[in-house]
């Protein structure tokens, strides 16, 4: 796969719905791709799983996750004018609420609509929307609002990847499109023969971690690997942040190392990146990691767990940025991991 | 009137998807220019407006200059900073707000984000504070300056993506703000709409105060001014009343008083009274609030007997301004009116 396919796969993915909750058509979109490359592919609980290798008792069981879902917000109410009152599914910045484009997903379909705002002209001072002052224009006549939406319709930001220069992109769900189309690369550039590998594997594509890793929780219950990796986005450094807490843009892929995760394992990542000459940085934290890496380590009796990171600038944002070349070392180390053991 | 309508779409969708900010308003005026074609006899201003002398089928008793802006609020770089992101300010009256967290288009065509620092590790404080200019910033994918500075250079404009929706009746766009005047007027000229000679002027630099209007309008020397508009509505849950401004869907506005002008009353009147006689619904603003190129046309010379009509339109100055259509199409209809009824001397 090379930069222009890989490219192409992180947009199609990171275009694609699926706010927590609701990740039915990505599920469905990675589900397609993975049984190009295995005979097991399966949607169970909203998690995508699609196994690699014939199971053997003296080869160790590896899990390779990353999430489905995408942050966005939830329609409460229907008002009698016909706009929607949503509230947030996931982390969000509200300061850049006022006049979002916004896809609102209800039964009847994909439906177009604005987040409300004061205009300049109308404003005493900008402050920051309050969390009960969240609605949708639905861009439509009041009665038919009221007939096409409901309480429970799942809202996504309306924003579609665009290509920055030097091989950037930004746009609205890379967390954690880009780290789905890592492990499609990585999985794509094995080329087969799975059961030459020193692991069985499963990939798993997992559903509502922007609302605490739940998919996590029951996928890997499902799957009791020996090892985890979970694939993600991390904090890249952009103004504004504190550089102790980032990784750096086209700088390689983030390994993790933390009190929570495996020691040995984040070791085997080091020297297996050195030793194939991956680009790769330190992303050190001190407890767990707000992954889904911290549900795998304590999966049924535990297992060894670590996180490999994309860096991503404007976390949460429908601007949110990657490095293509980021994404290619990502893939790289998954390959190189699974060809050649820790 | 079918084929007006039809029109009328096509010319605003088109004319939206043209950015032209204040000062940079050239891909609009060569679009309008090449519209009008040999219907109206041309000229452009040392400022970039366009005024175009139209013929109808009979000469006017009033001289009468109908109006639009062709400019948009915008952005420009204002510097390049050591890691290649971009400072930047607004052109015209645009809220950080309404920029903070999505891409933009930079006047060669390039995409940048303007970010944000990630909501995971901003203070109580930081959640609460609205964004200003000064901390924000367009990330153009580059390392650093000198990179940046091989794509573009400081006093480039960039542009919010248009956005461009048509569905269940409701147009959204960035920029409808004033393209749909512009887009009434061309339609008016293609399908040789007014039966009077009249002066179209196509103008520049409104968003920052009203300045090509006021050169046009001295150039024009008019007797009498139509300005067509798109004017701010509030009829969403966050306002209540008459904080509400206007209401989309009840009708073109049109404004006995803004914060420019205080409209001529006998044409105001007169305005009323062309709508119902034509069952074309009309309101008012129930606030004192915007202004438009009147403020500078009305005091053109020895003063310029003015009225506005405008399309109500939700979130004026963001990249998703939403207007109804059949306000859309009653403007058209209520400017056509007016034109005939001031030319013809029924005044």
């Amino acid at each position: 796969m090379d930069r222009t396919e890989l490219t192409e796969l992180i947009i199609k993915l990171a275009d694609t719905d699926g706010v927590s909750g609701c990740e039915d058509s990505i599920a469905e979109v990675c589900a397609d791709i993975m049984k190009k490359y295995s005979n097991n592919v399966r949607i169970k609980n909203g998690n995508v799983l699609a196994d690699f290798g014939t199971p053997s008792d003296k080869k160790p069981h590896v899990l390779i996750d990353a999430h489905l879902d995408r942050v966005g917000l939830i329609a409460t109410s229907v008002t009698e004018d016909g706009f929607i009152k949503a509230d947030c599914i996931g982390g969000l910045d509200r300061r850049l609420f006022p006049a979002q484009r916004v896809i609102i997903h209800s039964m009847s379909g994909n439906i177009r609509g604005v987040i409300c705002t004061l205009p300049p002209h109308l404003k005493s001072g900008s402050t920051v929307m309050e969390k009960d002052q969240i609605y949708i224009d639905p861009m439509m006549d009041k009665d038919r609002a009221r007939e096409l939406f409901s309480p429970g319709d799942f809202i996504s930001f309306d924003s579609p990847c665009t290509e920055l220069n030097g091989g950037r992109i930004s746009g609205a769900a890379l967390d954690d499109r880009c780290g789905i189309a890592a492990i499609i690369k990585a999985v794509d550039d094995l080329g087969g023969n799975y059961d030459e590998l020193p692991y069985t594997f499963t990939v798993m594509f997992s559903s509502q971690e922007e609302l605490g890793e739940r998919g996590a929780c029951v996928g890997a219950f499902e799957v009791d690997p020996d090892i985890s990796v979970a694939v993600d986005v991390s904090f890249a450094l952009s103004k504004g942040e504190n550089p102790s807490k980032c990784g750096e843009m086209a700088k390689g892929c983030m390994i993790g190392i933390a009190p929570s995760l495996s020691r040995r394992l984040s070791k085997g990542f080091i020297s297996c990146a050195e030793k194939n000459d991956i680009p790769f940085q330190y992303e050190v934290m001190n407890g767990s990691t707000g992954t889904n890496a911290d549900r795998f380590s304590v999966n049924r009796c535990g297992s060894e767990a670590v996180t490999l990171s994309i860096p991503l600038r404007y976390m949460h944002t429908p601007a949110e940025v990657i490095d293509v070349t980021d994404v290619e070392s990502t893939a790289a180390l998954i390959t190189a991991f699974l060809r050649e053991g820790e | 009137m079918d084929i007006s309508r039809e029109l009328l779409k096509t010319l605003l969708m088109e004319l939206c998807e043209i950015n032209g900010a204040s000062g940079n308003e050239d891909k609009v005026r060569e679009y309008i220019l090449q519209k009008i074609g040999d219907s109206c006899e041309c000229s452009v201003t040392p400022l970039g407006c366009i005024i175009a002398r139209y013929k109808g089928r009979k000469p006017a008793a009033n001289r009468l200059m109908i109006s639009a802006h062709m400019d948009e609020v915008g952005l420009i770089i204002t510097g390049i900073n050591t890691d290649g992101t971009l400072n930047f300010n607004c052109v015209g009256g645009v809220d950080p707000d309404a920029v903070i967290g999505r891409q933009v288009v930079l006047e060669n065509g390039m995409m940048g984000a303007v970010g944000s620092k990630a909501v995971h590790n901003m203070s109580e404080e930081e959640r609460k504070t609205a964004p200003k200019f000064d901390g924000l910033y367009i990330d153009i994918g580059v390392n650093d300056k000198a990179e940046a500075e091989k794509i573009l250079s400081p006093g480039d404009y960039a542009y919010f993506t248009c956005g461009y929706s048509d569905e269940y009746g409701y147009i959204r766009s960035k920029a409808i703000d004033d393209r749909a005047g512009c887009a009434i007027m061309l339609a008016m000229i293609m399908e040789k709409v007014p039966e009077y000679d009249c002066i179209f002027t196509f103008v520049t630099q409104e968003e920052i105060g009203l300045r090509g209007a006021r050169t046009a309008a001295f150039a024009a020397e008019p007797e009498f001014a139509l300005v067509l508009e798109a004017t701010t509505a509030a009829d969403i849950p966050l306002s209540e009343g008459d904080k509400r401004c206007c209401i989309l869907g009840k009708g073109p506005v049109v404004s006995y008083m803004d914060r420019s002008t205080v409209y001529d009353r006998e044409l105001f009147g007169m305005s009323k009274k062309a709508a119902e006689e034509k069952g074309i619904s009309w309101q008012t603003k129930t606030l004192v609030a915007g202004g438009n190129d009147s403020g500078a046309i009305h005091i053109s010379r020895g003063g310029v007997r003015t009225i506005a009509v405008s399309v109500p339109c939700r979130y004026l100055h963001t990249p998703c301004c939403v207007i109804n259509e059949k306000d859309y199409f009653d403007s058209f209809a209520l400017a056509i009116e007016m034109a005939d009824r001031i030319c013809g001397g029924n005044i």
